[in-house]
Parts: structure tokens; sequence; C-alpha cells
């Protein structure tokens, strides 16, 4: 059975892209036929993120409107396998995304996909609502920050409300993923503590990825973050993966660095 | 035209003009005096006023125009009986007329009707608005999953039980009384009709704002020593009093 999984917040910038690739790679390393969609369409980051911008020849759009076979305008990653990319159009705006359109194109992924990853754009607008519509279960991005995580709780009523599970009378399961965690500043009081963040939301978190310059350095070179096995952020999104797969991994990267006192200093 | 709280936090607009575009251009007017009261609050059109005339307006645009506005059209009541099945289909509840006091005890065989046709306006609403109602016969809705910011259940003619929480941002309402077993973080407004003999019950009061049949307040810090502790709040004459829920 195929699983379509939604990435979603509501805020903009707080991590989605990043998550969706770093996340994509992680399921396809670990075996699984994955492909990861992006629903930003008018925007493209994903194809940058994921260092396949110049292979992109059809998109989304044009699977939709017929003027490409799905086969044609997946491509295939070339790092890891199992792992395709499904890219946004540049040129269109939002209301090319049907969602006769949309459904299509994921029944068809469905029949050969283990995990179908949909990068959703900000917003709680029209592309927001297509990229979580479909979705069997959903990562709901999150900052340490109240505006983040209000917007998460809106996200999270519309994804319960509005989805096709829910006009079916089925719940999407829900994951609460914190990004962009900074233990120091959340000790210093500028930042919401992860409790806080799980206790406001009430939902079952799947991981905190810390505040990270390795991120934006995959970014830069086209590499998911998941891929670098020396950086924190990546081997927080390695958890994330085998959480979900079903494995129990505890958290790190949670604390402050244990600042060595005047004592430790002396004695250690 | 005129609008009224109605002693409850249900809007009634009283339509008295066919004229749609002047109607909404004061709606709007009103609308503007007191946003924050307005925005997203439920209204319900009241066609007493225009008798048989009613039959000329365009109640599919009226509610569009409603939509727009920024309110929640619930129903519309005191309209002649031949337009139902058309008011319906332009995505309207028909309701009873509002008698506050008997409203609890009341059971006839329009309200099943007005039930189902509730929760069809529900269907339509924009993402921010789910009003829901109980099941036909059964005087109580119980939610059981959280109410998230930018969310409206309402329980019409009906207590509401929330197994979960409600989320700051989010607005519960019923026309009887109402329990939150999770943490209380949004608006609650209990006998939204008028009961004034409605009370609200919860596990962790951390509410916005708090009503009970119209009359209400907004909770901050100082206002109770019981935030986030069980609480109960009862209408004493125009005053709302918040006690501890256990003793
Ligand atoms: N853990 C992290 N540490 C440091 N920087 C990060 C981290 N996660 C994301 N970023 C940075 O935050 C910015 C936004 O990330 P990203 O594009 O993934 O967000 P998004 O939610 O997809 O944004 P949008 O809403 O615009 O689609 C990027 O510059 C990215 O490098
Ligand atoms: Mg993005």
């Amino acid at each position: 059975m195929s699983k379509v999984i939604v990435v979603t917040s509501g805020k903009g910038g707080v991590g989605k892209t990043t998550s969706s690739a770093a996340f994509a790679a992680g399921l396809a390393a670990k075996g699984h036929k994955t492909a990861v969609i992006d629903f930003d369409v008018g925007l493209r980051n994903l194809d940058l993120i994921m260092g396949v911008e110049r292979r992109v020849v059809y998109d989304f759009v044009n699977v939709i409107n017929g003027e490409a076979t799905l086969k044609q305008a997946l491509i295939k990653d070339k790092r890891v396998d199992n792992l395709y990319i499904l890219p946004a159009s540049q040129t269109r705006d939002k209301d090319a995304l049907s969602k006769e359109g949309v459904e299509s194109v994921i029944n068809e992924l469905k029949k050969e996909f283990d995990f179908i990853v949909c990068d959703s754009p900000a917003g709680i607008e029209k592309g927001a609502f297509m990229a979580l519509y479909f979705a069997d279960e959903a990562i709901i991005v999150t900052n340490p920050e109240v505006s983040s995580v209000r917007d998460s709780d809106r996200i999270l009523g519309i994804l319960q409300s509005r989805s096709k599970a829910a006009e079916d009378g089925k719940t999407v399961k829900e994951h609460l993923l914190i990004t962009r965690y900074s233990p120091d500043r959340v000790e210093g009081g500028d930042m919401l503590g992860m409790d806080d963040i799980v206790e406001i939301l009430s939902v079952p978190l799947i991981g905190v990825i810390p505040e990270s310059g390795s991120v934006l350095q995959a970014s830069n070179s086209g590499n998911p973050v998941i891929m670098d096995k020396d950086s924190e952020a990546g081997q927080a999104y390695q958890d994330v993966v085998a959480r979900f797969l079903g494995e129990e991994v505890p958290l790190r990267f949670i604390d402050v660095e244990p600042k060595k006192g005047f004592f430790q200093k002396l004695f250690g | 035209m005129k609008l009224k709280g109605e002693m409850s936090m249900l809007n009634v607009l009283h339509v008295q003009e066919l004229d749609l575009e002047k109607l909404c251009a004061e709606l709007e007017q009103k609308r503007d005096e007191a946003p924050q009261f307005f925005m997203k609050s439920p209204i319900i059109v009241d066609c007493a006023d225009l008798g048989d005339a009613a039959e000329q307006l365009d109640f599919s645009l009226l509610r569009q125009k409603l939509l727009e506005l920024g309110f929640i059209p619930v129903g519309i009541r005191n309209n002649p009986v031949e337009m139902n099945a058309r008011l319906v289909d332009a995505g309207w509840a028909i309701m009873r007329e509002s008698r506050p006091s008997t409203a609890s005890t009341e059971v006839s065989g329009d309200v099943s009707a007005e039930t189902n046709q509730q929760a069809e306006v529900a269907q339509q609403d924009e993402p921010q608005a789910a009003p829901q109602v109980a099941p036909v016969g059964i005087k109580s809705l119980t939610i059981d999953r959280p109410v998230r910011s930018g969310q409206q259940v309402y329980a019409a003619d009906a207590d509401m039980t929330v197994l979960a929480q409600t989320s700051a941002g989010s607005e519960i309402m019923a026309d009887g009384s109402i329990h939150v077993y999770g943490p209380l973080r949004g608006r609650v407004l209990a006998g939204a009709r008028g009961n004034e003999q409605a009370r609200i019950f919860c596990q962790s009061l951390q509410a916005e704002l708090i009503a009970i049949a119209g009359r209400y307040q907004l909770l901050d810090e100082s206002d109770t020593e019981l935030k986030g502790k069980p609480a109960m709040i009862r209408l004493d004459g125009e005053k709302l009093i918040i006690e501890p829920l256990a003793h």
C-alpha cells in the first residue's frame, strides 16, 4: 500500500522544502521507492535543493494538462536509487492545479511508488490545499516561534476538516517536525521550547532538527542535507526517517551544549 | 436594514428592503464599526419584515455576499414556507423563530429538517468555519478531535462536549452548555441563542473569551485565579461567575 505524505506548515520559510527533500531521500535510501512532488507552482524550489534544476524538461502542470506523460516528467535522482522528483512549473500560477488533475497524477504514482511526498507551498490557499487534499499522513513543519505554531495549528484544522480523508470520515495521521531549533535561544527565552510546542499543538513529535549552517551549504550544492552524515541536521533527519518507519530513536541535539564551568576546567 | 445582537452572539439580520447592494453597503459599514466582533460571526437572516416580498430576493447572492463580508451565514427564518426548498438549494438552513426560554426543550418535526440543512451549510463553508450539528434527535454534539485556530464549531439546539483541546483562535459555540476536557484556549460561547441557564465546564481554563447568553468577558491573566485550572462558568443576573470545578 502506498502512502501519500504532505509536508506543510501554513507559515512560509520554515523548512518544508528542505524537509521534503531530506525525508524523501531518506526513505529512498532505506530502499523504499519514493516520489517527491513540488506543489509550489510558480516558484520552484525543490529541484534546486535536490540539484536537478538543469534536468527539468517537463513539469507537474505539463502532466496535468496532458502535455507530457508522468514518465517524461519524473526525474530520477542520480545519487539515490528509488528516488524520483516531479518538479513544479515556474511559469504558471497555482490555478493550473485542478483537483482532478492532481488526483490522476497521484493515482498513477500510487501504482508504482511506496511513498509520495508532497512539498506544500506556504499559506492556506489553493496550492497548500491541493498539496494536502489527498494526504494519508502529514508532517507539520514548525519553527520554535509563536507565529509559526499558530499557523501550524490552522493548517491542522484545515487538514482534518477539508482533506479527502476528512470528507470520507477518516483522519489524516499527524506528525510534528520542529525545525531550526536552537537550544541556546530556547534557554535564553528567545524561542519556544520543544515541550511547549508539543503542548500547544498536541501532535506527536517525529523529530527536532537543529538550526545548522550545513542546511544552507547543502541546498547551495544541491544535495539533500540528509546525505551529509557529519551534519547534525542531516543526522536528525535520519532519525526522523527511522521513526517514521517505526523505529524507536531517542531525540538528539535538543539540549544546550554543556559549557565547561570554572571547576570543570580545573579538574576536567 | 437593522442588525441586532438578540441577547446572544448570534447576530440576526432583519432584512427590510429588496435592494441587496444597499443592504450590503450598510452591513459593511456596520461591520467596520466593530470588525473584531463581527468577523467570522454567525448570522441569521430574518425575513419577517419582508413578508411575501421575500420571494423576490436572490438568497443565493445574499449568502455569497455575507461570506464575502466575513460573516458565516447560518440560516433563514420567517420566510414564506413555499420558499424552503429553494433556500436549501441556495445553501441556507431554515430556522424556526428563536424562542430562547423554550428552545432547549422543544422537539418538533422541523428540528430534523433544520439539523440536516445546517450540516449541508457546513460543507459549503469557508475553511475557517465548520459549524457542526448534533445528530437528529440527540441533543448533544461530541467533538473528539482538537478544534484548531480558525475553526468554528456550533452545536445548534444542543449541548457540546469536546474531548480534546480547543486552540487559541478557535471558537466553540452551543445553544446549550459546553464541556471541554482538554485545555480550553479559544473562545467559548454557551447559550448562544439566549439560554441563560447554559454553563461552561472545563478542565483547564485558558480561554480567550467566555460568553453565556450574550454576556461576554475577555479573559486575561488578571481576570481569574483559575487560569489553567478546572472551572465552571455560569451566569448570575448580568454577571459571569467563574468558580472552581473541583472542591
Ligand atoms: N535546520 C535549518 N537550519 C538552518 N537553516 C535552515 C534549516 N532549515 C531550513 N533552513 C533555511 O531556511 C530557509 C527556508 O527553507 P525552505 O525553503 O526549506 O523553507 P520552506 O518552508 O519550503 O519555504 P517556502 O514556504 O518559501 O516554500 C532556507 O534558506 C533554508 O536553508
Ligand atoms: Mg518550499
